[in-house]
């Protein structure tokens, strides 16, 4: 049997699109073929589980009885692939958990797959944010995600600061998220379905939407440079090498 | 595939090629073949289309996304009418760069609309730069050079290569200085089988008009029959194919 992968996304403060990167994640998988599931730590109650609910479990993640639910069951359940939309500011504090737990021991034996999303912000907190996840990750592949959907600009980041903060992380690898057009952005969070269900004009039960032609061809192009960079990166290939990887078809 | 209607946008990235003209004509044109037709004026300044067509023209902006929404997504809905735009230059980038965004072309043909674009050449490398990147990213669309006599010989045609298995060059003759005040002031209508009366034309100057009609809607016409031998040879290689 292949052995489980589990995807952590986590960015030290809110509000950087961590949640839109963890449903871009669960669409592409969904789109592979890859049964995955998903646990929102936003508790009590998630984004995440709101456009994903058959998938999302909220959970507590600093709490044993559900990191047990979550750890546990990577060898029984039916989903190949975990992913696990860690609340904002508890990324460091997750990542020492699972040193605790012998986690990370499993997966640099390489019994478990484990990569990180590190969702950064626009702030030199973020970089040092990663000096500080470094220190733990070891082995995991380390993705850093320079999310511009809300258009984030990355002034602030002087090129050779980030660099060194980047190459701590051995094997690190940075994915570019594009801006989303402001107004499908918005209308996807309210029709509160997946991205693959708003561009198929369908709605949370599938049944037929009424969505624009314009914001579905949008969300349906953002979309496709995202799953872009996800087949850059070779995410099908670490998380289930033997799965076509090309279908981005799929979104239309 | 059966197209059940279609989309013509007249373009040109230059300002003052006749385009207007273009549009206005080609209107007329399918109200003279008795089809339902809408058109839309994508000109910001003088809405010049809206002004001669005012019950068969929309007024659209691409600038913003509302205008986007309200412009694309009328053009593919589910309705057997024929529709015109005319695509003013300062809307030229924007237009093209959201439907290659949004998969306008494949949308259009999902619906069985056939979409073709009439570009007017002239020998700027604008225009030559622009032409090509339609024939690139518009690849599936009907791409038809138009060459506004107007503005000369014609001598750049040659910058503007044919789609093999397209149509030819769109002849629009130019028309005599004399018979353009007329034409130049709404209301007028090329579709209105009086035409001229109204506009107090006499007679000789009337017939002259309606043979310059004639000749253009003669490579309208021309341009219909690419479209429907563009569809007939796709649907043989679907059909082959399968």
């Amino acid at each position: 049997m292949a052995r489980p992968a589990v995807i952590l996304v986590g960015a030290d403060k809110g509000g950087v699109g961590k949640t839109t990167v963890a449903r871009t994640l669960i669409d592409y998988f969904g789109a592979h073929q890859t049964p995955t599931r998903a646990f929102d730590t936003e508790a009590p109650r998630g984004t995440l589980k709101r456009f994903h609910p058959e998938l999302t479990e909220v959970v507590d993640v600093t709490s044993v009885s559900d990191q047990m639910k979550i750890f546990d069951t990577l060898g029984s359940a039916d989903a190949k692939v975990t992913v696990i939309d860690v609340r904002a500011g508890l990324l460091s504090s997750t990542l020492q958990a699972l040193t605790d737990i012998g986690f990370l021991e499993s997966a640099k034996k390489g019994q478990i797959t484990f990569a990180v999303f590190h969702i950064l912000g626009s702030s030199i907190a973020s970089l040092q944010e990663i000096a500080e996840t470094a220190r733990v990750v070891g082995d995991a592949n380390y993705f850093l995600v320079k999310n511009f959907i809300n258009n984030t600009t990355f002034f602030e980041w002087d090129p050779a600061t980030y660099n060194s903060y980047f190459k701590k992380i051995k094997g690190a690898e940075e994915i570019t998220i594009p801006k989303l057009n402001e107004m499908a952005y918005e209308q996807v969070e309210v029709a509160s379905v997946p991205f693959v269900s708003f561009i198929g004009n369908k709605g949370a039960k599938g049944e037929p939407a009424n969505n624009s032609f314009v914001l579905r061809g949008y969300v349906r192009h953002w979309l496709g440079n995202v799953w872009g960079e996800f087949d850059r990166v070779k995410l099908v290939d670490l998380v289930s090498p033997k799965i076509e990887s090309n279908v981005r078809q799929v979104a239309g | 595939m059966a197209f059940r209607s279609s989309i013509t946008i007249v373009a040109s990235p230059r300002p003052r090629v006749g385009k207007t003209l273009l549009a206005r004509l080609l209107t007329d044109f399918h109200l003279h073949e008795g089809r339902l037709v809408t058109a839309f004026d994508l000109n910001a300044g003088e809405r010049t289309l809206a002004q001669f067509l005012p019950e068969k023209t929309t007024t659209a902006s691409v600038h913003n996304t509302r205008g986007q929404m309200a412009l694309f997504d009328h053009l593919i809905a589910s309705e057997d009418t024929t529709k015109v735009i005319d695509l003013g230059h300062e809307s030229f980038t924007q237009f093209f760069s959201v439907a290659q965004q949004i998969d306008f072309i494949e949308e259009a043909r999902r619906r069985s609309i056939a979409v073709a674009i009439l570009f007017t050449i002239t020998p700027d490398q604008t225009s030559v730069d622009a032409y090509r990147g339609l024939r690139v990213h518009f690849a599936t669309a009907t791409l038809a050079p138009v060459h506004n006599e107007l503005l000369g010989p014609g001598l750049h045609r040659d910058k503007y290569p044919l789609v093999t298995g397209g149509p030819g060059v769109v002849r629009m003759p130019a028309l005599a200085p004399g018979l353009r005040r007329y034409i130049e002031r709404p209301p007028f209508s090329f579709a209105d089988s009086s035409i001229g009366e109204a506009a107090a034309m006499p007679a000789d100057t009337r017939s002259e008009l309606q043979r310059w009609l004639r000749r253009i809607f003669l490579e309208f016409r021309e341009l219909d029959l690419r479209i429907l031998l563009a569809d007939l040879r796709s649907s043989i290689q679907f059909g082959s194919g399968t």
